[in-house]
């Protein structure tokens, strides 16, 4: 659905973007990773056409994106800002019929998305007169009022209480059950595993990494497994021998663990429950996977250090 | 367009509905209303005995006025004419304050010039007109009808005065008329100071609280810039519009009923009638000046005109100077220049006051920082046959300068909009300017 063609930013001799190319599919929800100062909003501001490319290309279902284009994109920036002086109404209806509703449409989209917020009390307030967490509720609005195919949130949770951060959170996965495409860039790394089908990591102007999110945990695991027993500790280990390394412990109780071990040699999840069952009651058995945040951390480490790689 | 259409329409929304707005658009022209009155109101302490010298080369008149002696006007006849400069230099004629040419053809023509070396109040013309227009009509009657002189006042035609200053015959240069110029001049640099801060201000605001992304999502820079400037310019016109509606009608008003027409025939029936009545009420100069010497039509024209024009050119600098300051504080040594700028053209308008003919006060007409005030005081002294161009040459370079500064601040705009944290140089304003 968009294509990321060979995109590079200088701004004068500071280079914030060098040759990033990725794909977004239709109906994907799109994490966009990376440290501050990446260059992800960059990307998302050459996405608006908000700032031009140096080089490269962005298309949406093949066709470059063009001024009037820009209609089929919604952008929640990560920078908020709305006219503080007019109401809810005002701004929503004003932002919407720049995306190019018409009024009756506008007015529409709005009582819907007020009722389904349950914010309709809040219509005529002016934006002063409302919480930071309230604005960021009307913003969501602003950025998905005209019902965009692809849907672009520059850290969509920041600011937002846990509750509203699960309301923000159900309305992406929504928007994906509709066939909507995401582009999400957030430093939530639970929210990625949660509901991101894929990532593209970027650290200093360059793509670094790529790839399905269950894909990339399951390239980058390192052979832990988690068992949760009930039981001596000491008959627990002696009971593994040598063909297992112990590489941390969780203590819950006098007689409830949690160990992290790793396989050595041929050994499997069978023969490890063979070797312990006798020995302690297992409550849990599983491979630990890493989370997104270890990726992040690894693959930017690898960046900052290129020698331990 | 549509587009730039909806930013024009919430930037005028927005204005017109804040206070300082209505506060500008109602007591703005209160406050100048009570300062005309103050001035129409000035009585000049004038002149209480004119020495009048009447030229009646034909011996028309015959040595005769009015049998009833005026006490303010003294009159001397010679059967001659003196030219301006005679009367105006020659020792014989000073202890004369005015000068009435009963020209031979008058009778024909019913034109009489006075000269004068202090112009006199209406009352005081007023009075000179009745005597040799009384006189006139008994010459008349006697000589061409065998009407009484009462009916012969009732078919009679008017006779026409001119009056002259006797130092400037030709009227070539009013300052009084200057200083209205001026006083048009200045109200166009006090609307594009206020609305040019309006445009900094409002850019700079959307920029520091981040709305001008959003924005910058659905509309080009272009669009936003020109849709700022276009309501913002519009909510200035509505602005500009109810001054001169205001004014205008209070204008009016003080004619109709404080300081009303000196020779409309009601009046000079009432003061005929009454020739001893206060002859200072109502006669500052000012009022002849500006009810009658004002062509106010062609200056309110020509002042929009400027207005539109220096709006476009010092407006899209403001704009500039907003979109690319790196905060709210920034951008202050630009801001002031600016101001000075505008500040500037108002020391060029006296400049061109005291030296009108100057080739300083020439060239300060065509340059666009200056060219609103400049030719707002010319085109109040008036232009001479076939000097005309000048004005509508001024108006041309203003409008293609704004034009050329909208093309670059489009350009500021762009690139600096979304730049944040820096600190402004005019060498990052030239990279800008060159950056596509």
């Amino acid at each position: 659905m968009l294509e990321i063609d060979g995109i590079s930013k200088s701004f004068f001799r500071k280079k914030a973007l060098s040759d990033v190319s990725f794909k977004v599919k239709e109906g994907e929800i799109l994490g966009l990773l990376g440290p501050n100062g990446a260059g992800k909003t960059t990307l998302i501001r050459v996405i608006n056409r908000i700032i031009p490319a140096d080089k490269g290309y962005v298309t949406f279902r093949g066709k470059l994106i063009q001024q009037e284009g820009l209609k089929n994109i919604g952008y929640l920036p990560e920078e908020r800002g709305l006219y503080r002086s007019m109401t809810v109404e005002g701004q929503i209806i004003f932002l919407a019929r720049l995306r190019g509703l018409k009024l009756n449409e506008a007015k529409e989209q709005m009582n819907f998305w007020l009722e389904k917020f349950e914010i309709s009390g809040w219509k005529k307030k002016r934006i002063e007169e409302l919480s930071k967490g309230m604005a960021q509720k009307i913003q969501f609005i602003c950025a998905i009022i005209h019902d965009p195919d692809l849907i672009i949130l520059d850290e969509p949770f920041s600011g937002f209480d846990p509750l509203n951060i699960g309301l923000i959170r159900n309305e992406i996965k929504t928007f994906r059950e509709k066939g909507k495409t995401v582009i999400l860039s957030t430093h939530s790394m639970r929210s990625v595993e949660e509901i991101c089908d894929s990532v593209v990591l970027i650290n200093n102007g360059e793509k670094i990494l790529e790839g399905k999110v269950r894909e990339l945990r399951d390239t980058y695991k390192k052979g832990l497994y988690a068992i949760s027993f009930h039981g001596n500790m000491i008959a627990f280990a002696t009971a593994l021998w040598a063909g297992y390394e112990i590489v941390d412990k969780q203590t819950h109780s006098d007689e409830h663990f949690t160990v992290y071990l790793k396989m050595r040699r041929d050994n499997e999840i069978n023969d490890l429950l063979n070797a312990v069952m006798h020995q302690v009651k297992i409550t849990a058995v599983e491979e630990v996977l890493p989370g997104m945040e270890d990726i992040f951390l690894e693959e930017v480490n690898k960046t900052l250090n290129p020698k331990n790689e | 367009m549509n587009k730039t259409w909806l930013i024009a329409k919430r930037e005028i929304r927005d204005r017109i509905t804040s206070r300082s707005f209505l506060g500008v658009l109602i007591i703005g022209p209160l406050i100048v209303l009570g300062l005309i009155y103050i001035f129409l109101s000035y009585d000049s302490k004038e002149k209480q005995n004119w020495e009048v010298l009447l030229m009646d080369e034909t011996n028309l008149f015959e040595g005769k006025l009015s049998p009833k002696k005026d006490p303010y006007l003294d009159f001397h006849f010679i059967n001659d004419f003196v030219d301006y400069d005679e009367f105006a230099n020659n020792q014989t004629f000073s202890k004369f304050d005015l000068a009435v040419w009963i020209n031979e053809k008058v009778v024909s023509n019913k034109h009489v010039i006075i000269f004068y070396r202090e112009k006199p109040s209406e009352a005081i013309q007023r009075r000179l007109v009745y005597h040799v227009e009384r006189r006139l009509e008994e010459v008349m009657v006697e000589e061409f009808t065998g009407l009484s002189v009462s009916k012969f006042r009732e078919i009679k035609q008017p006779l026409s005065f001119s009056l002259r200053d006797t130092y400037d015959p030709r009227n070539e240069y009013s300052e009084k008329a200057a200083w209205v110029g001026f006083t048009f001049g200045a109200f166009i640099v006090l609307f594009l100071l206020l609305f040019g801060m309006t445009i900094l201000r409002s850019v700079s605001r959307e920029k520091s609280n981040r709305i001008v992304e959003i924005m910058l999502a659905s509309v080009s820079s272009n669009s936003l810039l020109s849709g700022k400037i276009l309501g913002i310019g519009i909510s200035a016109v509505i602005q500009v519009l109810s001054w001169i509606i205001l004014l205008s009608t209070g204008l009016i008003l003080f004619r109709m009923f404080m300081f009303p027409d000196m020779f409309s025939p009601e009046i000079v029936a009432e003061q005929l009638n009454n020739p001893g009545a206060n002859l200072t009420s109502g006669h500052s100069p000012f009022v002849s000046l500006i009810f009658e010497q004002i062509r106010f039509g062609n200056m309110v024209v020509f002042f929009l005109l400027f207005f539109f024009g220096g709006y476009l050119f010092y407006g899209a600098l403001f704009a500039a100077v907003g979109s690319s300051m790196g905060s709210e504080s920034d951008g202050q040594q630009f801001i002031i220049p600016l101001n000075l700028l505008l500040l500037f053209s108002l020391v060029a308008g006296y400049f061109a006051i005291v030296y009108p003919d100057s080739s300083l006060t020439a060239f300060f007409g065509f340059l666009p920082f200056t060219s609103p005030v400049i030719m707002m005081i010319e085109l109040a002294n008036g232009f001479e046959v076939g000097e005309s161009w000048r004005l509508y040459l001024a108006l041309f370079i203003l409008f293609v300068s704004g034009f050329i500064t909208l093309y670059m601040a489009g350009r500021i705009f762009h690139n600096g909009i979304l730049r944040f944290g820096h600190r402004l140089k005019l060498g990052l304003l030239l990279k800008w300017v060159k950056k596509s």
